[in-house]
Parts: structure tokens; C-alpha cells; sequence
């Protein structure tokens, strides 16, 4: 008698030793464990139709409903290699240099938040000084806090500080508006993390900073990693504040060229605006699909000793 | 190097978790601070850590005054309960941790270093691994070569053994004596289980509510305890107490109530001062001292509750009156529940403490 494996496919999930019988239910446990992706594709194709659509309406000169019409074309992409022959960006910056604007913009973002929010959650996590519970309760309130209502306040402080107009004044604002979340999520991930070793370490021989940068910040590290894409993307995904703060658009970001192609005159060309829509989300879906085990453990609750 | 508190105390708020403590520790000496949970003494330990500032009193370390000092200027090591190793590191750049952060030892050195500490503790086979690849026996090692690697003067030892299985706690148990009469470096581990504290100290210090019960050689506390509480925690099962009288009857001393009457040895019924008078005591009798017998002539009579087997010898509850004791007796003698029996009192193994104070008479 040969033992048989039941045949898996590659996006059926491991069962786990323990579950799997080796031979009786196989056909209702492949069922039972089809039925969650069932229901998630249910839930995802019109997402996934859009997604289509965007990657089709770019490649075709004339889309009728979900159906290309028109024949293949990269007419639409020339916007990369010969922009001056494209009429609707004639008026505005090349490309090249908003996406590196949007990168710079979005790195940034995500560098002082990680900075700021990996100092405060490790004080708010292990000092306990006055008003902290107060202070935790606060920030909470401005995460939940519309960022529209505090623009024109915001507008002033830039103004007074001579940071309006500039890039660096908009990855501040847009840094702190990112804070409140990002303290809480790293404050999380510090409460997870033994006394014991840091009194291990101090024991060790190191000092407070030490211990913290030595054995609390490693330790940290898939938070760090999360909170970083997240404000990374959702750095690269800001309109408004670029849109607002930077007016005279010499440093915009590519969020700011895709409403201008969108809302400028009557005739949209539809072609374009997918095709540079589709660069312009690209990166973000590319981060996605190679750090979701990292985004994953932003609510996995940090690490195990 | 040799230890000494002095008036040391420790609040948190309103409580006091170490209160006026005075404790002296003898060079190279393996000493226990015993005591139920919330009794003060791994604040103790914290304290001389160099972790927890005292809230008043001092601490030496030889003649030098360290309460004031930063833990990596006081020359200890130490062993946390869950062992506290890096998890990101490996096992030898945990054991080389605190060498790394110390000025003045070269690459070559911390890496011979960190070998023999290893070798010493037996887990020099296990340097590239990382702490989650360890068992909790090996873990406990890596610590311990850790705390060495540095040589420290004072080795201190938090609850080194409650993590680990009953086999290997009892293997760890001979072995971190004998690490610490070898390197002959003054210890003070924390623990609540008064067998590892017999076993494993030259002294206990038996802790309550922040203060010291007692402080002695195992034999003195399990041999003569200074009070109730003492007779109590030390010892397993443990001891017998029975509410009596001392008096004297048929020209000889004797401890009795209404249930059992035993003679008191010479010397303690002298050193009891009676004046004519019948005094009221507990009596204390370890479940060793009792033998079970036939019901007559016997110091009391009872009837057998419940007997375990514990292999070598049995324990066995008798009940007399509306109480019972504890027993230990051999497994060969066979009993069965419900059978009448006589207890037979060793009388130079008494114990009398007064009944208000708990402290130990004569």
C-alpha cells in the first residue's frame, strides 16, 4: 500500500500538522479551507475589475465600458519618453522631476515620523512622568481630528516660520498629522518588550540610550518596518497638503499633475490620465506585494522573545 | 567581596516593599533570600542591583558605598528569571554583550573571553545560536555565562530555577552551587521555594513583609527556628503545631492538651522558667519526629485520615481530635485509612514558641 498526499494547491493554506488526518475528510476539508477565499474573491473582483481597467484603458486607444475598443497602443505612455510631444503637459512640470519630488516628499514623511514616534512611544511605553495619561489620551483625539479643519491654522504657522511654499514645510505638517497614529502604534510595540531586558542590559554594563538603541530598537523593528510603509504611502498618496501649502507648484508632487490632468478643461483624455494614474500608483502596489508579511505585523502586535 | 545592608529601605507609594533591612554577607558566600511572594525580596535584589534606588539606608560592597552607583559601576552580574538573553542576538554576542560595552577589551580578548565562559557553563557548542533556538535549561546557562563573562565580584541570581522542569532544576541546583564554590564569588539568589534555599545556600535570609524573619545557616533555621513563621516556611511537609499547656504532672514536665501529653526534655523544661504555674504554648513537631505505633503507650491517639506514598517513605495525615498532623514514616510499614493508631513524640525534637508572639521559647 503506497501512502498518498492529498494534492494542495498553491493557494491553499498549510494545515497544520496536528489537523491533517492523513486520509479520511480530505475532499470537505479542501472544501472548508476553499470557502474563506471564496468569499475574500467575492469581496475583491470589483476592486480587482478597476485595477483592470486602469492597466487596459492605458494599453488601448478606446475603452467601451470594461471592453478595450480601440487596438494596442503605448500612445498614451509617451508621456515618459517624449512628454513634450504630449499637449496637456506642455504647461506644467515634467514628470521625472515630481516623481522625485513625490520620493523625496514621501521618504522624508516617513523618516521623521519613524524618528519622532519611536522616541515618544519609547518614553509614553517606559517613563512614567505627569500628564502622561493625559498626554496619550490627547494625541489620540488629534489622530481622530479632520486634518482639513486645521489647515488654515497650519497656514499661518507656516507663514510665520517661513516654511510656506516649501517642501520642507509640507513634510512637517504632513509628519505631524502621521504622528498621532504612529506614537500609538510604536508605544504598542515598546510595551511588548520585557523590563527584564533592559534591566539586563543596564546590568550589562550600558547606559539608557544604549540599551535603547542596542536591544529596544532591534527588537522594534517589524513596527518600525510597518509604520514606515505606512507613512511612506501615505505620504506618496497626500493631495491636499502639497496641493494647499505649495502653490506655485515648483516643487509638487505627482498627486498634484493627476488632478490637474483631471480637472483641467472639458476634454479629458482618458488615455493619459490612466496611463500616468498607473504609474503613478505602481510603487505603492509594488511596496504592497513585497512587504505585506511586514505591513501584516503592524497589527500582529510586535515581537516574540 | 562582602555585602552589607544597612537600614535599607524601599517604597513604592504607600507601601513599603523593604523596610529597615540589615543584612550581612560574608565573602564568597551563597546566600538565599527566602520568602513568600510580596515579601521584599527581589527588591532586595533589585536594589543591590543598582536597578531600584533605595529609598533610604546604604548598601556596601566591601567598604565601598554603591546605592548611589549606575549597575554597570558596582562589578555584579546578573541571572533574571526569564533569563532576560537578547533575542536578537546570537548566544555568543549575548555572552559577549557586556564586554563589548566596556572600554579596553579588544576583539581577541572578548572573543576568548566569551569561550571560556561558555565552556565553563557548558554551552560552547551553542554560540551561533539565538536564544528562541535554546532550550530553557540552555538558556538558563547562557545567562549564567553572561553574568560571568565580565567577572563580576557579586554574582546575583533572580529566581534562577523556577523556569525550568523538575529534572533540570535539580541538575542546575548542584551545578550553580558548585559554579559559585569554584569561582568562590559572593552570591545572593532570590527564591520562595525554601527546598532550592537548603539546598543551594551557606545562609538564608528568610524575608516578611519587607523585613528579615531570620537569617541562618539552613541547619540553625530548620534545626531551631526563631519563631512560628520561620518553622513554618522552612521545611516540607511542614511542620506540626498544637495549641498546649506546660506543666508539671507526676513529677515531670510535660507539653499536653485535651488529645496528647509529652514529657519535655530536661534542659528545655528548665530553660521554660515554670513558676508553678501552667504556661500556654504552640508546640511545634516536624512530620520526621513523629513515629506511628501501636495506641498504647503513645503520646496521643488518632485515627489514620489519608496516606500518600511518596515512594522511599509515605506521609500520613492523623487525625486527633478535630485536627490532624503529618506524619512521615516508612513505606514498609503498612496503615490503612481509618485505623486506630498511636503517635509517639521524639522529645528532644520539640518545638515551643510562645502563643501571642510566635517567637521560640526556652
Amino acid at each position: 500500500m503506497t501512502v498518498t498526499t492529498t494534492p494542495t494547491s498553491p493557494a491553499a493554506p498549510q494545515i497544520t500538522p496536528e489537523l491533517a488526518s492523513p486520509s479520511a475528510g480530505a475532499l470537505s476539508r479542501g472544501l472548508f479551507s476553499a470557502l474563506p477565499y471564496a468569499v475574500l474573491f467575492l469581496f475583491t473582483v470589483p476592486i480587482l475589475l478597476l485595477y483592470g481597467w486602469l492597466a487596459f484603458s492605458s494599453f488601448f486607444t478606446r475603452m467601451e465600458g470594461l471592453r478595450p475598443a480601440g487596438p494596442f497602443t503605448l500612445e498614451n505612455w509617451r508621456f515618459l519618453w517624449a512628454p513634450e510631444t504630449v499637449e496637456q503637459l506642455n504647461n506644467k512640470p515634467p514628470i521625472i522631476p515630481l516623481t522625485i519630488n513625490t520620493l523625496v516628499f514621501s521618504l522624508a514623511t516617513a523618516a521623521v515620523v519613524l524618528l519622532i514616534s519611536s522616541m515618544a512611544g519609547y518614553a509614553l511605553s517606559r517613563l512614567y512622568f505627569p500628564g502622561r495619561r493625559m498626554f496619550l489620551g490627547s494625541v489620540l483625539l488629534l489622530h481622530s481630528f479632520p486634518s482639513v479643519t486645521l489647515l488654515i491654522a497650519t497656514f499661518m504657522v507656516l507663514r510665520q516660520l517661513g516654511l510656506y511654499d516649501q517642501l520642507l514645510g509640507v513634510i512637517l505638517v504632513k509628519a505631524a498629522f502621521e504622528l498621532p497614529l504612529g506614537i500609538w502604534i510604536m508605544k504598542g510595540f515598546f510595551d511588548t518588550i520585557p523590563w527584564e531586558l533592559e534591566m539586563a542590559a543596564l546590568v550589562d554594563g550600558a547606559g539608557r540610550i544604549t540599551t535603547w538603541w542596542r536591544i529596544v530598537m532591534p527588537l522594534v523593528r517589524p513596527g518600525l518596518l510597518a509604520l514606515g510603509l505606512l507613512a511612506f504611502v501615505s505620504g506618496w498618496n497626500e493631495f491636499l497638503l502639497p496641493f494647499v501649502f505649495m502653490p506655485s507648484g515648483s516643487q509638487a508632487t505627482l498627486s498634484i499633475l493627476m488632478q490637474a490632468l483631471l480637472g483641467e478643461g472639458r476634454f479629458v483624455d482618458y488615455g493619459l490620465v490612466t496611463a500616468v494614474g498607473l504609474y503613478y500608483v505602481l510603487p505603492v502596489l509594488l511596496l504592497f506585494l513585497f512587504a505585506q508579511d511586514q505591513l501584516m505585523k503592524i497589527y500582529g502586535g510586535g515581537v516574540k522573545g | 567581596m562582602d555585602v552589607r545592608f544597612e537600614k535599607l529601605t524601599r517604597r513604592f507609594g504607600a507601601v513599603t516593599a523593604v523596610d529597615a533591612l540589615d543584612l550581612e554577607i560574608r565573602d564568597g558566600e551563597l546566600v538565599a533570600l527566602l520568602g513568600p511572594s510580596g515579601c521584599g525580596k527581589t527588591t532586595t535584589l533589585l536594589m543591590t542591583a543598582g536597578i531600584y534606588r533605595p529609598t533610604s539606608g546604604a548598601i556596601y560592597f566591601g567598604r565601598r558605598r554603591v546605592d548611589h552607583l549606575l549597575p554597570r559601576d558596582r562589578g555584579i552580574g546578573m541571572v533574571f528569571q526569564n533569563y532576560a538573553l537578547y533575542p536578537h542576538m546570537t548566544v555568543e554576542e549575548n555572552i559577549g554583550f557586556p564586554l563589548e560595552l566596556r572600554r579596553g577589551v579588544s576583539r581577541d580578548e572578548r572573543a576568548r573571553r566569551v569561550r571560556s565562559a561558555a565552556e565553563r557553563v557548558k554551552v560552547d557548542m551553542l554560540l551561533a545560536r539565538r536564544p528562541a533556538q535554546l532550550s530553557g535549561g540552555q538558556q538558563q546557562r547562557v545567562a549564567l555565562a553572561r553574568a560571568l563573562v565580565k567577572e563580576p565580584d557579586i554574582l546575583l541570581l533572580d529566581e534562577p530555577l523556577s523556569n525550568l522542569d523538575a529534572r533540570l532544576r535539580h541538575t542546575m541546583r548542584a551545578e550553580i552551587k558548585r559554579l559559585q564554590k569554584d569561582l568562590s564569588i559572593t552570591s545572593i539568589f532570590v527564591t520562595h521555594d525554601q527546598l532550592e534555599a537548603l539546598t543551594m545556600a551557606d545562609r538564608i535570609a528568610l524575608m516578611t513583609d519587607g523585613k528579615l524573619a531570620a537569617y541562618g545557616t539552613p541547619d540553625d533555621l530548620y534545626e531551631r527556628p526563631e519563631s512560628r513563621f520561620v518553622a513554618e516556611f522552612i521545611g516540607n511537609p511542614p511542620m506540626n503545631f498544637l495549641d498546649a499547656e506546660v506543666a508539671r504532672a507526676d513529677g515531670q514536665v510535660v507539653a499536653r492538651n485535651a488529645e496528647m501529653q509529652v514529657p519535655l526534655a530536661n534542659g528545655l523544661a528548665d530553660r521554660l522558667s515554670l513558676n508553678g504555674a501552667p504556661r500556654k504554648v504552640v508546640l511545634g513537631i516536624r512530620p520526621e519526629h513523629l513515629t506511628i505505633g501501636p495506641t498504647e503507650p503513645a503520646n496521643a491517639r488518632g485515627d489514620v485520615y489519608m496516606v500518600e506514598p511518596m515512594g522511599r517513605e509515605q506521609v500520613v495525615d492523623v487525625r486527633i481530635g478535630d485536627h490532624s498532623l503529618q506524619a512521615i514514616v516508612p513505606a514498609a510499614q503498612s496503615l490503612r485509612v481509618g485505623e486506630p493508631v498511636g503517635l509517639a513524640f521524639d522529645p528532644t525534637k520539640l518545638h515551643l514558641f510562645d502563643p501571642a508572639a510566635g517567637q521560640r521559647l526556652g
